[in-house]
């Protein structure tokens, strides 16, 4: 079955429509939820994720992720830069094993840290986590095919430099060009159109990744068109292959 | 088809020799590169800019990595038309005079008829922008040669070509400007009053001198406001994609002769050529040592700091990580104006930085040397620019000498200089030898 991972920044845009998301989300086809940190430093999001990483900057990391902690019924991601808990890293991996996470996906590790990849990945995993690995099509062949491996549940595979930018690219031909690399589940996203969706199923990949789609739903009709999505996607899926 | 090039270097080539794909050397790369970046606290976005000013197709092909991609048939054709593939010359004047066991062999892409390799991504952006139904692709230019290029690229394409050209250059250097308006490409002093930035700056200093930055925020501006496509020079991925068919041929044409290259050589401003020449060679594992040559002027090598900055000096492009002195940087009014460059292709600066591709500094004596016996010994004139590598390859092919060592050095001519003859008069008046 394809998988569906959905994305969500923690509290956004409050925290009852963000609660209200991750618990009918999970119930309506996701398979795995991805949650995001907020942060003043979202080195390579997008402006869609960015402006809602601000809007919800304030919150209160420790109460937010203690109420979703209850919501939290599929394997639950958070998605967070390294660079954010270099110095407490530990501490951070706590909470989120306390909160009843199952991994972190953090975009800078593989670009940013690629000498100490596999230390860091030690870490999480003495920490009782799941470490998901994030590519992008821009990592060499060599060290994609060394990654996948270590990766754990899949490999995040994020094929525009950024997310909510419409780059023209050729979904198909970057999947099918790591596909071959990857011994693991490929999962496939920033600003995947429909079209794409179908194109990357097509060339081989395992599933999506959806997260600025929810956030401009939610931002331009709200939540129930938001939640409209998930099924929509959900469709996509079942019938694409 | 018979073996039109066989022993009898130096010069060899065919049609055939031309590739039929671009070599992108990201997946060979020894660590990931690192996406460009809007800045953190930017009223817009750069990368959606991109979106607006690029060929779709250009913007597809930069973030579409593949190794190999399919150069169009009408564009091949294209390339065949201005003399590709350019000739592979052994520089055998050079080994002599230098007395050297070593085999000298360069790739003389200033036989292109705009006389640089600036055209092989003139000709692959202009096809591209045409496709999409744009008849009118814009630049900016400092010393020229990238406008000579585009002007002519356009025509050959039936588009229509607008050029702003860096104010002291269009009055210092009437011939480039002149070359470009008989090529078809209209030509404008910048700051202009063609555009809202160029007019605010008139406003306050009518005489400004101008600058790359300014240039190029007209450049865009015009651009956007006319639903023209911009087309980039240099350091760009995909610049670099284009540039490969050097390095590709290059690979052929020594193939044909059964010699192999052990060290290559080529001078960088923001590294498309000599990322284009080496780039097959170091992905390939074919060769023993690569090196950059830069000027000493503009020490971007010795002094630049690995980090993320703006790609260029206006500040209109995203950030991209590599080797930089800052686009603030101002460089000196050289000699040699494609150097003037204040960072290092992202893709090169890794290499650099890996320790896989080796860097060299000269400064203008040292190159000017370098130029005049390359001239006296092979009749040459070589761009400025590519003096800089003329100059490590001798002092490389010394060194083999001292070693006796028969190895074989291929470097890349990027241009020719016949256009920067009063450039030359002024070194000779400035450098006492
Ligand atoms: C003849 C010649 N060589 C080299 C360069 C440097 O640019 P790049 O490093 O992109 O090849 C230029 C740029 O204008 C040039 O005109």
């Amino acid at each position: 079955m394809n998988c569906l991972v959905c994305y969500m920044t923690l509290g956004y845009p409050n925290a009852d429509t963000f609660e209200e998301f991750i618990e009918k989300s999970q119930k309506f086809g996701c398979d795995i939820l991805e949650v995001g940190i907020p942060t003043n430093n979202a080195k390579y999001d997008g402006p869609v994720i960015k402006s809602s990483y601000k809007k919800v900057i304030k919150i209160n990391l420790e109460e937010e992720l203690e109420k979703l902690s209850f919501l939290i019924k599929k394997p639950t991601l958070a998605l967070t830069y390294l660079e954010d808990h270099i110095n407490n890293l530990e501490e951070f991996l706590k909470m989120l094993k306390k909160n009843n996470f199952s991994g972190i996906l953090m975009p800078d590790l593989i670009i940013d840290y690629i000498d100490d990849y596999k230390k860091f990945h030690e870490f999480v995993k003495r920490n009782e986590l799941n470490d998901v690995m994030f590519v992008s099509p821009t990592v060499p062949d060599k060290i994609l095919q060394e990654v996948s491996n270590y990766s754990d549940i899949f490999l995040y595979y994020g094929i525009r430099p950024t997310t909510g930018i419409p780059i023209p690219i050729s979904p198909d031909v970057l999947v099918k060009r790591v596909r071959p690399l990857v011994n693991n589940k490929l999962i496939v996203g920033f600003g995947l159109s429909n079209e794409d969706i179908k194109s990357v199923i097509k060339a081989g990949a395992d599933g999506i990744a959806i997260g600025t789609a929810f956030i401009k739903k939610i931002d331009s009709e709200g939540l129930e068109s938001s939640l409209n999505l998930v099924k929509e996607l959900r469709g996509i899926l079942d019938e694409a292959k | 088809m018979e073996n039109s090039g066989g022993n009898c270097a130096p010069m060899v080539g065919n049609e055939e020799l031309v590739p039929e794909f671009w070599y992108n050397i990201i997946p060979d790369l020894p660590v990931p590169l690192s996406p460009p970046r809007d800045p953190p606290d930017g009223d817009f976005s750069r990368i959606d800019l991109l979106n607006e000013i690029l060929p779709r197709e250009i913007l597809r092909q930069q973030f579409t990595v593949e190794r190999y991609l399919k150069i169009p048939e009408e564009l091949r054709e294209k390339y065949i038309l201005i003399g590709r593939p350019t000739p592979l010359i052994r520089a055998i004047g050079l080994e002599k005079a230098l007395n050297t066991p070593a085999k000298i062999y360069f790739k003389y892409e200033g036989y292109t008829p705009t006389g640089s390799h600036k055209i092989n991504t003139a000709l692959a952006q202009s096809y591209f922008a045409l496709n999409e139904g744009v008849d009118h692709v814009v630049t900016e230019t400092g010393a020229g040669q990238w406008g000579t290029a585009v002007s002519f690229a356009a025509s050959l394409f039936d588009m229509k070509s607008t050029i702003f050209m860096v104010k002291v250059s269009y009055e210092q250097k009437p011939m480039r400007k002149i070359l470009m308006n008989l090529y078809g490409g209209n030509v404008y002093p910048s700051p202009s009053n063609l555009t809202e930035y160029g007019l605010n700056i008139l406003k306050e200093k009518p005489d400004h001198p101008g600058s790359l930055g300014i240039a190029m925020s007209e450049a865009i501006e015009y651009a956007l406001k006319n639903k023209l496509r911009y087309l980039v020079g240099s350091v760009l991925d995909v610049a670099i994609l284009h540039q490969s068919i050097i390095g590709l041929e290059t690979m052929k044409q020594l193939e044909m002769i059964g010699e192999n290259a052990d060290i290559l050589i080529g001078c960088v401003g923001g590294g498309s050529n000599f990322g284009g020449f080496s780039y097959p060679f170091i992905g390939n594992k074919i060769g023993e040592e690569y090196i950059a040559v830069g000027s000493e002027e503009i020490p971007k090598f010795s002094k630049g700091e690995y980090k993320y900055d703006f790609a260029d000096s206006a500040g209109l492009l995203p950030l991209v990580k590599m080797i930089t002195l800052g686009h603030n940087y101002v460089p000196p009014p050289i000699y040699s104006g494609g150097l003037r460059y204040h960072g290092v292709a992202p893709t090169l600066s890794i290499l650099i930085k890996q320790g896989i591709v080796k860097w060299k500094e000269y400064n203008e004596k040292e190159i000017f040397e370098a130029a005049k016996l390359f001239m006296r010994t092979q009749g040459i004139v070589p761009a400025p620019e590519s003096s800089h590598a003329i100059r490590a390859v001798i002092e490389k092919a010394l060194e083999l000498k001292k070693n006796n060592e028969k190895k074989t050095i291929v470097f890349n001519l990027s241009g020719h200089g016949l256009l920067d003859l009063t450039n030359y008069d002024s070194m000779s008046r400035r450098v006492v030898s």
